[in-house]
């Protein structure tokens, strides 16, 4: 049996950065201007207007600056409680994302990605990316 | 050379109405708008065919909702523009509705906001760009995730940013136009429902209906009209940006804010400590204490003290949100920024009753939206 596909492959790939090789990289970009961003887009540049963006692999660390237990939630694709966090990454851009599992994470921790398994809409293991304190 | 309003014709709001914010309810949207307009005819004491122009904020009713609603009045042939502008559609309506009499195109214009809950699509979602956590967040979480950051970087604790939503369910239970017009104990407020974070529901602004309206004139509108110019409330300043690429990505809101509000005092000639009352987007509690450090009121991290103090009470030295604001008056989207327009001429006319904040003679009104948008208003009597 094959290893599960990423559930959002634009966003993330398994390999890591060239600056930290293991943790799973985020897939941004970068523009003439010095402007980083997440996630990677090609319409444009938000900072300077510039067109024909490159492709940057984020390194897959960062800092916490906040988080917050959702007890509530509307969508029907995810069961509440569960945990979400602003990460300051090391390459600059700041990120929303989900925190792994019940970690508990504070801000000013150091945090990293790591693939954890899903069930997608269709019912199918996938690996979908979480940050979680960097031990 | 670009000009702000202030350096065009003078205007005036001359007439306000509402129709109370209400959670969902069998009555029609076009009661809920005809309900307001009416109110601000009378209240400027004229009538509907002197209104020249139209301006309806609405964010969730389907296009072209302002006809159906202003045809009951007398069909006028009058221009109607719709504004959707998000949580601001009624501050923009109100911005637009002032430019055009302070141009010169007319004399009288009315802005109307109006909504009821409805499924809310944003077009951010078709953008193709992913998110990593797009299905996971919320607005009360974002909120939620501002409120643990502030929390952490001003070392203060999450019940005491709850004490916003204990005054403004207080001044909420003044207001016979408020959703929610019950006070609250601190403890009421933080056993609630749990949302978010820290947040709980009564920390929330309720989903809702309503709708509010302002007329709009200029001086030669008040005199050939016979409108009462003793009642009549000066837009001193008018301010409209959206965000930009900044630095603290998360807290855009804010910046924006403090972006918004900066250009509107330069256009108004005041200082924020100047102020009386404030009315702001206090859809979550943690909204109002990063919006009156973002606008000045206050010192950064000063909030929760001037709070504590209760400087922000009705009596106090600036009152914020004295209409109840979004926690206790409610958001019903289209009339909100309009609705704050209302209540702080109410306040600046000195009739705002058991709500009123005494020697009141300069307002502000500030709406944030989606995108994000920002508008702030200064009002002087």
């Amino acid at each position: 049996m094959s290893s599960p596909t990423l559930l959002k492959p634009t966003l993330y790939r398994a390999q890591g950065s060239e600056d930290d090789p293991h943790h799973p990289a985020l897939l941004g970009g970068a523009c003439e201007c010095g402007y980083v961003f997440f996630p990677l887009r090609s319409y444009g540049c938000e900072r300077c207007g510039r067109v024909g963006l490159e492709p940057r692999a984020l390194s897959g660390r960062g800092k916490l600056i906040a988080s917050a237990r959702v007890h509530l939630h509307g969508g029907k694709t995810r069961q509440a409680p569960f945990t979400v966090g602003s990460v300051t990454l090391d390459d600059g851009p700041i990120v929303r994302t989900l925190i792994a599992g019940d970690d508990v994470a504070l801000p000013g921790d150091r945090m990293v990605t790591t693939l954890v398994p899903v069930t997608d809409a269709e019912g199918a293991e996938r690996l979908d990316l979480r940050f979680t304190p960097q031990r | 050379m670009s000009k702000p309003l202030k350096d065009l014709r003078p205007v005036y709001v001359v007439g306000i109405g509402l129709h109370r914010y209400q959670f969902l309810s069998n009555t029609t949207y076009i009661d809920l708008g005809l309900t307001a307009v009416r109110a601000a005819l009378a209240d400027a004491n004229i009538e509907w065919p002197t209104v020249e122009s139209a301006y309806v904020g609405r964010a969730l009713l389907p296009m072209a909702c302002g006809r159906p609603i202003l045809r009951h009045l007398g069909a006028t042939g009058i221009p109607i523009v719709h504004v959707e502008n998000a949580s601001a559609s009624g501050s923009a309506a109100f911005r637009h509705a002032c430019i055009e009499v302070a141009s010169g195109l007319t004399e009288v214009s009315l802005a109307l906001g109006v909504d009821k809950p409805m499924m809310i699509a944003r077009s951010e979602g078709l953008s193709g760009i992913g998110n990593l956590a797009d299905d996971a967040i919320a607005p009360f979480t974002h909120f939620a995730l501002l409120a643990d950051q502030y929390a952490s970087q001003y070392h203060v604790r999450h019940e005491d940013i709850a004490l916003v939503a204990v005054k403004n369910h207080r001044n909420g239970s003044k207001n016979p136009f408020a959703q929610h017009q019950k006070e609250r104990t601190l403890d009421e407020i933080l056993g609630g429902k749990k949302i978010a974070g820290t947040l709980t529901s009564l920390q929330c602004t309720p989903v809702g209906e309503g709708a509010a309206a302002v007329i709009v004139a200029s001086e030669g509108g008040i005199k050939r009209l016979g409108i009462d110019a003793s009642r009549a409330v000066r837009v001193a300043a008018s301010a409209g940006r959206s965000q930009k690429v900044n630095t603290d990505a998360t807290r855009y809101d804010a910046v924006l804010t403090k972006e918004t509000a900066e250009i509107a005092f330069r256009e108004g000639g005041i200082s924020p400590r100047e102020l009386d009352i404030v009315e702001l987007h206090d859809a979550f509690t943690v909204e109002e204490i990063e919006y009156v450090e973002a606008m000045g009121i206050c010192g950064d991290g000063e909030a929760i003290l001037r709070l504590k103090d209760g400087e922000f009470d009705i009596g106090g030295r600036c009152a914020v949100s004295p209409s109840g604001g979004l926690i206790s008056m409610g958001h019903p989207i289209g009339p909100t920024g309009l609705g704050q327009i209302v209540e702080i001429a109410r306040q600046l006319r000195g009739e705002a009753g058991p709500r009123q904040h005494p020697n009141t003679r300069t307002g502000l009104a500030h709406m944030v939206g989606v995108g994000a948008v920002c508008y702030v208003h200064i009002l002087q009597k």
